[in-house]
């Protein structure tokens, strides 16, 4: 171990040292404590080339108090001025021009010398043009026809020329705006004249250019991806998509956004990152499972592009599944689900990987004490790319080497997760992609039982531009998920357990506009699903335990969708859509039948029915309404409405309060029917000071049908008759959240305030058991207050610190209310389900990033991430219970993370 | 690499999770929920029905018998028998009835409610084909071997033990007060040989369909760890097997689950028990699961030297020795010693020469605690009891 942490001080220190060797010229570095102004020019113009030009009066009192690490001179002075009205026009040749109320001009337009000409790019050298924000860009042929044009263009990334999807395109005056898409496109209609155009990037620096607008034309941009942002916000839905696009309850994370936040152990964690938004939370520390405005933790549809991951978490839940370094960005839909999504009764979250750069091969990576990750990415010839990445931990030699200093017994853990994506453009209508995803999971508590567990994805995805208009991705792909259990406790019994799932895919989702007003969105979504839903076999020769498996399901599952986004008028947007999914069960397959009226049990089983391979033995259809409208008080404040109804056929059979690696899934039978849902929601979005400040109050109702909840005793593993262990449950869930947050300055985060219940109710009708008497009762993540805190604070561009907080009502628990004897030993009676609570939860994380130098050509970029996961120690109960202790009750709480524990990770890229 | 060991030391905490004593409100209310507990015996033998209730949490004591019941098991066809109060809230059932028919419990309380069983059916349990065991670097694993049927699928096995239970050292001698001496022990005086007995705290439960041919091999009943106590001299277990329905096993598990499975980190959620009993007048809550069968069972001993070698020393004995100075005869140190009951005399002293004396000289004393076994166990044979 020495020699391996000396190893790599040796080459970090190696590396930095080359960094620190090169010095680009005109940048400035230097720390200024408060030095007068005119002290800075000098400074500067002796170390640059840059000369100052100003009236002594503007400057007389102004004073410089920052520290620059080769920053651009633009950068430094924006900030020194911030505070005044000074303005400052940079020449061509380095003559700094500084200016009181109005800003000079100190060069042509470029396109004084060449009129005309219909497009206008910033190709890579001109984006390395210090002055492209200042320029002024000539767009169009003019023309005496109406008062607006339309531009459009590709907004790439200046480091690594990718295009930059969700970028917000807008007018400074007119505030009329667009986002660019997957591709980096945007089109915006803007009036003619001299405007100023600004792209705001989530989770960067907003860009402007400055444009002379005469006619239809193109305008290409490469703009930062956030490396030089003096104005980063921690977690952010983009500022003016808040309160102009016409769904409510979408939540957006930027990976720069995620890796600010502190972690357990210093991973990178999408999971994590989520639980920060207003409206979701866990039950458990020791859970990646995620519950959505008041829905079960299988609510969720977890996409890793096209692709459903069945378990998003790794090592009993403390790492989520995705390597951060793959990822673009995270979006989460809590309402507002548009109509090619579904599949499940709470939420989507969209997990967007990442593309592989196109100008050079680089990669990136992360070494931690129990994780190591490494990406790399670029182009194979000139229209394809490639990234893949692995992440893999070795906590083993922590275990081995804490062996010998505690007892924990013989556990051990093993992790490692492989991704990929190549895309290939074959001309400019047609992009093709494939993707790919496989996890593994294999840990043991002791010597004997091994658990294990596995995501496999893939899926190949073909984007046609039909034309202007019209365009379609067709995709096709599988996910598949098991797990096993391995026991070897005693030759003779021995056994091996496993449970899979194969979900085989194809989508043709299009997208078309018509006209200015309409975007329509349409196509078909088929999925058959082939799942296996227990099965124990003998393990080794001697063992004598009989093979049992439960019979396997089939299920077709076809969803036809039509959306449209119609712009009524400037003020009014609304989106409608509608989902119509057909489900079918399928043979073969033998099922019970009970007697009509009679719950299912056993003793009510009248006969048996066969169905051979392939018939359908029960279908489920209905359709599903997702609509939702927004209507613009002003520019900056708006209301938003949406109603939307889901329905789900597979279900996440679960008897504990969290979700565990061995829960398995059932899918829709005769007696099983599919989960449905509807939510209502109303919301306002208020934008202050020039969209700093954001600010959202949503609330929310919504029922739920045929939710799973069980019998006292039931059994799960290896149950061939599920139904007659399921009573059929009602929810209701509803709440209120308040968000708001501040975007830029030194000090910027944002607050979250959730109130909600998620409350069940044994059907009335159900004969079998009524789970408190049939009254409403808490789910087991019904936790009416939640807040949330994140604090970022920049003390230089290079060092960021963050506090997060963290509080909740304790979740619900049952608990033993009076003992007796029984079986010769005490027994503890247990009161009504959920009825009470444990104590509150409530955590203090730190971290700090330290990013190393800025300079764009060096060889790696690293950064440091450190920081102290529940910095008060809190002992935050898991869970209570009881246990007899020679002879008498004793309570317990269980607690994950009760001491502070410190992290550190080293992250680079190149 | 200071940090590495903090690292460490957080992976395991992570690991370990955190315990801690946690007593949040005292549930004081007395709810007094009817407990019944029993599997009656079909073929004549002697078998109890326990009702009871529950008392709060909070009580140091759980026994809260319900006395003066009247109970019986009536049959279909019109036939009852009563059953008898033994000991405050024990009933005894001793008939053998037709394993053909089919029974209900009833029981009306004191305070005149009513409960009654749902519809019980006889199951004639197998016998224990072999019970027996193994020993192996961790200690003795005591085990049966059965084989279910069409009628009898599940199983319940429930065990008692008795072992001979030695103090330190053997006392030859005892001090009479009739003569105010010591003289020897006589054989009915012995305080070498003890009977400690428990009985089992746990439920097992198999199912013998699970197998092939439904041959429940090797069905662990105990483990005696390496060194432990039971093993010191002579041990006996007696093994009780009863087969139960599907709903019995479905009732025993949420028994289990809910006291045994509840605490790890995945834990299922707790769950409402009820049983077999209901209450007649209606909205009652009672737990309770009653069974009808034969019971069979098998007593089986160990000695220690079959499992030899079993390193015994137990630490209630610490600090034990016999001496060292010989007490001698005619001294007041022997009303001191053995008149006062604080020392037994263990050994006689003969001397300290190369030749024995002629006769006893003193006595080697020993603390009470080191040689009377009654301090711990039951000096009484039990009846059962066979010596080899």
């Amino acid at each position: 171990m020495n020699i391996f942490t000396r190893g790599i001080l040796l080459i970090l220190c190696l590396v930095s040292g080359l960094s620190y060797a090169q010095q680009t010229p005109n940048r400035i570095s230097g720390f200024y404590p408060g030095v007068p102004f005119e002290r800075f020019m000098e400074k500067i113009e002796e170390e640059t080339t840059y000369r100052f030009f100003f009236k002594e009066s503007d400057i007389k009192d102004l004073t410089v108090n920052l520290q620059a690490n080769n920053d651009k001179l633009e950068d430094v002075l924006s900030q020194i001025f911030l505070p005044t009205d000074l303005k400052f026009s940079i020449s061509k040749t380095g003559e700094v021009f500084i200016s009181k109320g109005q800003k000079l001009t100190v060069d042509f337009p470029d396109s004084f010398f060449a009129q005309n000409e219909e497009n206008q790019s910033e190709g890579m050298t001109s984006a390395q043009d210090e002055f492209v924000r200042n320029r002024r860009y000539v767009i169009g042929v003019p023309s005496g026809e109406g008062t607006t044009a339309k531009i459009r263009g590709q907004v790439l990334s200046l480091e690594n020329s990718k295009p930059i999807q969700g970028a917000i395109v807008y007018d400074k005056i007119t505030q009329a705006q667009t986002i660019t898409n997957p591709e980096g496109r945007y089109e915006l209609t803007v009036p003619k004249g001299n405007q100023t155009i600004l792209i705001q990037n989530i989770g960067g620096y907003t860009e402007q250019r400055l444009v002379t607008i005469q006619g239809d034309g193109e305008l290409n941009m490469s703009i930062g991806e956030g490396v030089f942002s003096l104005s980063e916000v921690v977690v952010r839905s983009g500022a003016l998509t808040n309160i102009s696009r016409p769904e409510m309850g979408v939540q957006s994370l930027s990976v720069q956004q995620m890796r600010k936040l502190p972690s357990v152990m210093g991973e990178v964690d999408i999971l994590k990152g989520i639980l920060t938004m207003p409206g979701v939370n866990t039950a458990g520390e020791a859970s990646v499972g995620f519950n959505v405005r008041g829905g079960a933790a299988d609510q969720n549809l977890i996409l890793y592009d096209q692709n459903t991951l069945f378990n998003p978490s790794h090592l009993f839940g403390f790492f989520s599944s995705v390597n951060s370094d793959m990822v673009q960005g995270v979006e989460l839909y809590k309402a507002g689900i548009p109509a090619n999504l579904g599949g499940r009764l709470s939420s989507v979250l969209q997990v967007t990987p990442k593309l592989g750069r196109t100008d050079k091969i680089g990669g990136s990576g992360g070494i931690g004490p129990l994780t190591s990750r490494l990406s790399v990415e670029g182009p194979i010839g000139s229209k394809t790319t490639f990234i893949v990445g692995a992440r893999m931990t070795y906590s083993d030699w922590l275990l081995d080497y804490l062996e010998d200093k505690a007892d924990i017994g013989a556990s051990r853990a093993f992790f490692a997760d492989f991704n990929g994506t190549i895309q290939h453009q074959l001309n400019e209508k047609n992009i093709l992609r494939f993707t790919g995803y496989y996890s593994e999971d294999e840990f043991q508590f002791d010597p004997d039982t091994v658990y294990s567990y596995s995501n496999q994805n893939f899926a190949l995805s073909w984007t046609h531009y039909f034309n202007d208009q019209v365009e379609a991705t067709f995709s096709a792909g599988q996910d598949g998920y098991d797990f096993q259990v391995q026991g070897e406790d005693n030759p003779l019994n021995s056994y091996r357990y496993n449970f899979d799932i194969r979900q085989r895919f194809v989508k043709a989702q299009f997208r078309q506009e018509k006209g200015d007003r309409h975007i329509f969105s349409y196509g078909i979504h088929s999925i058959w699903y082939d799942l296996n839903p227990g099965e124990i076999a003998p393990f080794g020769a001697e063992s004598i335990v009989i093979p049992d498996d439960v019979a396997a399901e089939k299920a077709l599952e076809t969803s036809l969708f039509f959306g449209d986004e119609f712009e009524i008028n400037e003020k009014l947007t609304v989106t409608g859509g509608l989902r119509y999914n057909l489900y079918g069960y399928f043979g073969p397959q033998t099922l019970p039948e009970y007697a009509p009226g009679q719950p299912n049990l056993p003793e009510n089983i009248i006969g048996e029915k066969n169905y051979a391979s392939g018939e359908l033995a029960k279908s489920y259809h209905g359709p599903e309404f997702r609509f939702s409208g927004r209507y613009a008080l002003t520019n900056w404040s708006s209301i938003k409405g949406g109603v939307n109804t889901m329905r789900q056929n597979i279900h996440l059979m679960s008897n504990s309060s969290v979700m565990t690696p061995t829960d398995t899934w059932k899918l829709s039978d005769p007696f099983i029917k599919p989960q449905r849902g509807i939510q209502y929601g109303l919301g306002y979005f208020h934008n202050l000071k020039n969209n700093s400040v954001e600010f959202s109050a949503e609330v929310y109702y919504r029922t739920m049908e045929n939710l799973l909840d069980y019998r006292s005793g039931a059994k799960i593993v290896l149950n061939d008759r599920i139904e007659q262990d399921v009573l059929v449950t009602k929810g209701k869930a509803y709440g209120l959240e308040l968000f708001l947050r501040k975007s830029t300055g030194k000090l910027n985060g944002s607050v979250a305030y959730t109130y909600s219940r998620s409350l069940m109710q044994t059907d009335p009708s159900e004969q079998k058991e009524q789970i408190n008497r049939s009254e409403w009762y808490p789910s087991n993540f019904d936790q009416p207050h939640n807040a949330n805190l994140v604090l970022n604070y920049e003390l230089s561009r290079r060092i960021n610190t963050t506090l997060a907080a963290k509080y909740s009502t304790g979740r619900p628990v049952t608990l033993p209310v009076a003992k007796f004897e029984y079986g010769g030993s005490e027994r503890v009676y247990f009161g009504d389900r959920n009825s009470v609570r444990i104590p509150d939860y409530f955590r203090l994380d730190f971290s700090v990033n330290l990013e190393g130098n800025h300079k764009v050509k060096k060889t790696a970029h690293g950064s440091w991430s450190f920081g102290v996961y529940n910095v008060l120690g809190r002992d935050n109960p898991y869970s209570v219970y009881y246990i007899p202790e020679e002879g008498t009750l004793q309570g317990y709480k269980l607690s994950i993370f009760a001491e502070p524990i410190p992290f550190v990770t080293y992250n680079f890229r190149f | 690499m200071r940090s590495y060991f903090f690292v460490v030391g957080g992976f395991f905490m992570m690991l370990q999770g955190c315990r801690e004593l946690y007593n949040p409100e005292v549930f004081a209310e007395n709810l007094g929920i009817l407990v019944v507990e029993g599997y009656l015996d079909t073929e004549g033998n002697p078998s109890q029905l326990k009702i009871s209730r529950t008392v709060p949490l909070s009580y140091d004591s759980i026994a809260s018998p319900e006395s003066g019941a009247l109970v019986a098991l009536s049959s279909d066809s019109g036939e009852s028998f009563q059953l008898q109060e033994i000991s405050p809230g024990l009933y005894q059932f001793e008939k053998d009835i037709d394993e053909e028919s089919r029974y209900r419990l009833e029981i009306v309380l004191s305070n005149g409610d009513r409960y009654e069983s749902l519809e019980l059916k006889p199951i004639r349990t197998p016998e224990i084909l072999e019970a027996g065991f193994v020993k192996d670097e961790d200690g003795v694993e005591i085990f049966v071997n059965t084989q279910g049927n069409e009628q009898a699928d599940d199983f319940l096995w429930t065990y008692d033990e008795t072992w001979i239970f030695r103090p330190y050292t053997q006392v030859g001698y005892i001090f009479d007060p009739m003569i105010n001496d010591v003289r020897d022990r006589k054989e009915v005086e012995q305080i070498y040989t003890c009977y400690k007995t428990e009985p089992n705290p746990g439920i097992l439960l198999e199912s013998s369909s699970r197998f092939q041919d439904q041959v429940v091999f090797r069905q662990t009943i105990t483990e005696i760890p390496t060194g432990n106590e039971r093993l010191q001299a002579r041990y006996s277990i007696l093994i009780s097997q009863m087969a139960i329905p599907s709903d019995a096993v479905a009732f025993w598990e949420t028994l289990k689950r809910n006291t045994e499975d509840i605490g790890s980190i995945f834990s299922p959620l707790p769950s409402l028990i009820s049983g077999n009993i209901v209450s007649v007048d209606g909205d009652k809550q009672v737990v309770g699961q009653v069974n009808l069968g034969v019971v069979r069972q098998h007593r089986l001993y160990i000695d220690r030297e079959e499992i030899s070698p079993w390193p015994y020393s137990n630490e209630i004995f610490f600090g034990c020795v016999v001496g060292p100075e010989p007490i001698l005869i005619g001294t007041i140190e022997i009303f001191q010693y053995f008149g006062s009951g604080a020392y037994l005399p263990a050994q006689a002293f003969m001397g300290d020469g190369p030749v024995p004396a002629p006769g006893i000289l003193g006595y080697y004393p020993t603390e009470v605690r080191c040689g009377d076994c009654t301090l711990y166990a039951d000096i009484t044979k039990p009846d059962f009891w066979e010596d080899e």
